[in-house]
């Protein structure tokens, strides 16, 4: 198996992730040292998975689609070029979306469907926001926000390559945007909260997260979450479903937010989700906390069980 | 902030009579925004405009739909997802393409050639459309931008 440069992991780090995964954790280390997985999403506003995938292979590539119920999700076997994923005329013409696989979840699980109004929370650079209007074929609405302009830059160029032509972009800090529409009373179908978080997930990708890595964050984020989930919450419709996910391992940052949501709003059920990979259940117990039963129905995704980035997934319904 | 103007029926019939003359297009599917001085933005999305500017009133809107033209000399010069969008409509003033042209084109050149054609054309290459050019007497100029373009010059 092709290894990749080692990776220095923060002694905090490796002792929090040892009482995490137990036995595990040579599994975990060991992943970390494969290069990921080369994974894309077929853009199917633009071009079906059938024609897209005939394209490539006419390209020389050898592709395959892990997930039988998901045919737009496309792995590449063959050996490439250092960026000719990117530089694909394809690509550039916006016919798939390079996406890690995890990352392709929570969109999955939350299922916008045709004509509804949704709200992606914490939008750049667009991998959801693409993957949502797919679903929704261009119609109903997305509003996607963002508060960093540069970030915007991103997310904007990457909407306009996948051709997404029915989301609104917005600038704004994520509660103060859902303050300002729960007094117009704006109320969506969907919301989609991928928070902002320390990314311990995309350690196998990113070199720069184990270095950028400190527990202040994971504590300063974990507030944070909480004051956008609440936030959230006042936008969503009686029977509207908001999915919560980010893309690390901390608990804090994780059960500690479905745990604050199920204790503080009464009109909040978690509900169970299936997905098309390998999980885990939520934790029930971190350290000197203890969560409530149903955090359990959240999901962990760990790189060395479904070899893929890691993530975390909870979905919520408003009751009526 | 940018300045945001919501299209009114007259303006977007307008650009409609521009596209048709042009490229024979019947219709455009949605709603026009003009964002600044001279770009046009499609948006497909159900929220209308009173709704719409319903949110601008509470938070800055950086965006709505997908970039669709600039006006250039009083006519909207395409962008490649409008091509995209219009492409069942589009029946003249198309450029097809050979394969070598083609590579040319999505890598940003110019294409020096004589055509009996004047003015903005869809460039066109087998079942794709590949934005829009403008014929000159020697050449058509090519408007894909920086980010689109091929870096290793294949097709």
């Amino acid at each position: 198996m092709k290894t990749q440069s080692k990776i220095e992991l923060k002694p905090l780090f490796v002792e929090r992730m040892k009482e995490l995964l137990g036995k595990e954790f040579e599994s975990y280390l060991e992943i970390l040292e494969v290069p990921p997985v080369r994974s894309f999403r077929c853009n199917t506003l633009k071009i079906s998975p059938e024609n897209l995938k005939k394209r490539l292979e006419n390209n020389g590539w050898k592709i395959s689609q892990p997930w039988k119920e998901h045919e737009e999700v496309m792995v590449v076997e063959s050996q490439l070029k250092p960026g000719e994923l990117g530089n694909s005329l394809e690509h550039l013409l916006g016919y798939y979306y390079i996406q890690e696989l995890a990352s392709m979840l929570p969109v999955l699980v939350l299922k916008p469907e045709k004509n509804q109004l949704v709200l992606d929370l914490c939008a750049s650079p667009g991998s959801k926001t693409t993957q949502m209007s797919s679903f929704m074929e261009n119609t109903g609405t997305i509003i996607a926000n963002e508060i960093s302009l540069g970030r915007i830059r991103i997310l904007a160029t990457n909407l306009e390559r996948c051709g997404v032509s029915n989301v609104i972009i917005t600038k704004k800090e994520g509660s103060a945007f859902c303050k300002r529409l729960e007094r117009q009373n704006v109320q969506f179908d969907k919301i989609l909260l991928d928070a902002p978080c320390s990314g311990e997930g995309t350690i196998r990708s990113s070199q720069k997260t184990p270095v950028m890595w400190n527990i202040n964050t994971v504590k300063i984020l974990s507030n944070m979450q909480k004051n956008l989930v609440s936030s959230a919450i006042s936008i969503l419709k009686k029977g509207g479903e908001l999915v919560y996910s980010t893309c690390t391992h901390s608990p804090e940052e994780n059960e500690e937010i479905v745990d604050y949501v199920l204790k503080n709003f009464p009109n909040i059920k978690i509900q169970k989700i299936l997905l098309p990979i390998q999980s885990k259940l939520g934790i029930q117990k971190w350290q000197d906390k203890e969560y409530l039963e149903d955090v359990k129905f959240s999901c962990r995704v760990y790189p060395h069980v479904a070899n893929t980035e890691g993530f975390y997934i909870a979905k919520f319904k408003k009751i009526k | 902030m940018t300045f945001i103007k919501i299209l009114s029926k007259n303006e977007k019939r307008e650009i409609e009579r521009k596209l048709n003359k042009q490229f024979g297009v019947k219709e455009i599917p949605g709603m026009l925004i003009k964002f600044g001085n001279d770009r046009i933005f499609f948006f497909s999305g159900k929220l209308k405009e009173n709704e719409i500017r319903i949110i601008e009133s509470e938070v800055p809107i950086e965006r709505i739909g997908v970039y669709f033209a600039r006006i250039m000399n009083d006519f909207p010069k395409l962008s490649i997802e409008a091509t995209q969008i219009l492409k069942e409509q589009i029946s003249k003033n198309i450029f097809e393409l050979n394969q070598q042209q083609s590579k040319e084109w999505m890598s940003g050149r110019d294409l020096n050639i004589q055509t009996e054609q004047k003015g903005f054309l869809v460039m066109k290459y087998k079942d794709e459309v590949l934005g829009c050019g403008k014929a000159s007497e020697n050449k058509i100029s090519n408007f894909i931008p920086k980010m689109r373009r091929l870096k290793n010059k294949e097709i």
